[in-house]
C-alpha cells in the first residue's frame, strides 16, 4: 500500500525544494550531473534520479529539459494575438487555436471595461511575417475577426519560473 | 552560432526530455548513434552560446501550490524604464515586457507575469506595486488553459 505516497502527494517536501532550488538554474553539464548534484546537497545519485521522476510524476515539474532561446535559432517571428471570443465560443475556439503548431500557449483570461479580450495566444515562426500568416489563417478557421497582434518592443526580464 | 545537423538533433532531445540515468549523456548519444563526449562537448558549445538558457526542472507554479497571473499596466512614456526596475525587482517576476498594439490601440503597454507561495500574497503584491508606483495594475489570471508547451520545431527553419 502507498497511503503515505497518496497523502504528501500534495505538498512538496524540503528535500524536494532544496532539490529544486539547486537545479532550477540548470544542471552541470557533466557525464554524471546527478552524482554531482547529490555530492553537493548530500544525497546520492539514485535518489536525485528518483526526486525528479517524482516531481515529474506529480507534475510539480512539467518537463526535466533544456530552455531553448528561440530567437537563437532563427525563430525570429513573435506574436502575442489576443482574441475578443463570444463566451459561448471559447471552448471550441481555443482548442481549434491549440491545435496550431506555430501556437506555443493559449490561455482565456478575464475581460474588463477597457479590455474586451478574452483569449490569448503565444505565437511563434521562423520567416519573417509568419506570424501575421498563421492570424490569418486562426481567423479564418475560427471566424474570429476581433483581435490586437502586441510586439513586444523591449525584454526587461526574462526568467524560467523560479521557487 | 550555425546549428549542424547533430546540434539540432541534440537540441530537439534536449528540449523533450533529457535522460534520468547515471549518464544521461551517453543515453542520448545511443539514442541518436552519437559518441557520449561529442553530445557532451556539443551540448555545452549550445549552452555557452546560450542556443538554450538551461538544462534542468522546468517548474509548474500552480502544481507547487503557488499561484501565478499575468499584469497589465498602463505606464507613461518616460517612466517605463523606473517602473520596470521596481518590477523586476521582485524574484516572482518572470517575464516583463514593454508591449504595443500592431493593429490596434491597447491600453496597457508593460506586461509581466508574477508568481507568489497564494492567492492572497499575490494580491498584497500587486498592491505594493500599485503604491510604489501610483500606477493601476490590471490581473489577468488564466481562467482556462488551452495549451501550455514550448517546445519549437527545431528542423523547420531549414
Amino acid at each position: 500500500m502507498n497511503i503515505e505516497k497518496v497523502v504528501t502527494s500534495k505538498t512538496t517536501d524540503q528535500v524536494d525544494i532544496k532539490l529544486l532550488k539547486h537545479i532550477q538554474d540548470g544542471i552541470p553539464l557533466v557525464e554524471r550531473p546527478y552524482k554531482e548534484i547529490g555530492e553537493a546537497l548530500g544525497m546520492t545519485e539514485e535518489e536525485v534520479i528518483s526526486r525528479i521522476k517524482g516531481l515529474l510524476e506529480t507534475k510539480k515539474v512539467r518537463r526535466f529539459a533544456a530552455s531553448v532561446a528561440h530567437r537563437k535559432i532563427g525563430i525570429n517571428s513573435n506574436a502575442m494575438c489576443v482574441w475578443r471570443v463570444p463566451s459561448d465560443r471559447v471552448e471550441a475556439v481555443g482548442k481549434v487555436m491549440a491545435g496550431f503548431p506555430e501556437v506555443t500557449h493559449c490561455y482565456e483570461r478575464p475581460t474588463f471595461p477597457d479590455w474586451p479580450y478574452n483569449l490569448f495566444t503565444m505565437i511563434h515562426g521562423y520567416a519573417d511575417g509568419e506570424c501575421e500568416r498563421v492570424i490569418e489563417e486562426m481567423q479564418e478557421k475560427t471566424g474570429v475577426k476581433d483581435y490586437v497582434i502586441l510586439y513586444s518592443e523591449k525584454e526587461f526580464k526574462k526568467t524560467g519560473t523560479r521557487i | 552560432m550555425e546549428l549542424t545537423r547533430e546540434d539540432k538533433k541534440i537540441l530537439h532531445r534536449l528540449q523533450s526530455n533529457f535522460p534520468l540515468t547515471p549518464h544521461p549523456f551517453r543515453t542520448l548519444a545511443e539514442e541518436l548513434g552519437l559518441e557520449e563526449s561529442e553530445v557532451l562537448r556539443r551540448t555545452r558549445a549550445m549552452a555557452e552560446k546560450g542556443i538554450f538558457r538551461r538544462l534542468g526542472p522546468i517548474i509548474d507554479t500552480h502544481e507547487m501550490g503557488n499561484t501565478a497571473s499575468l499584469m497589465a499596466m498602463r505606464v507613461p512614456e518616460g517612466r517605463i524604464e523606473e517602473v520596470s526596475r521596481t518590477i523586476n525587482a521582485y524574484t516572482g517576476v518572470s517575464h516583463n515586457y514593454l508591449r504595443k498594439g500592431k493593429n490596434k490601440e491597447i491600453p496597457y503597454n508593460v506586461w509581466f507575469t508574477m508568481s507568489a507561495p497564494n492567492k492572497q500574497e499575490l494580491v498584497r503584491l500587486i498592491k505594493e506595486i500599485e503604491e510604489k508606483t501610483g500606477l493601476e495594475v490590471r490581473n489577468l489570471p488564466t481562467t482556462k488553459k488551452f495549451k501550455i508547451g514550448v517546445k519549437f520545431n527545431i528542423y523547420s527553419g531549414e
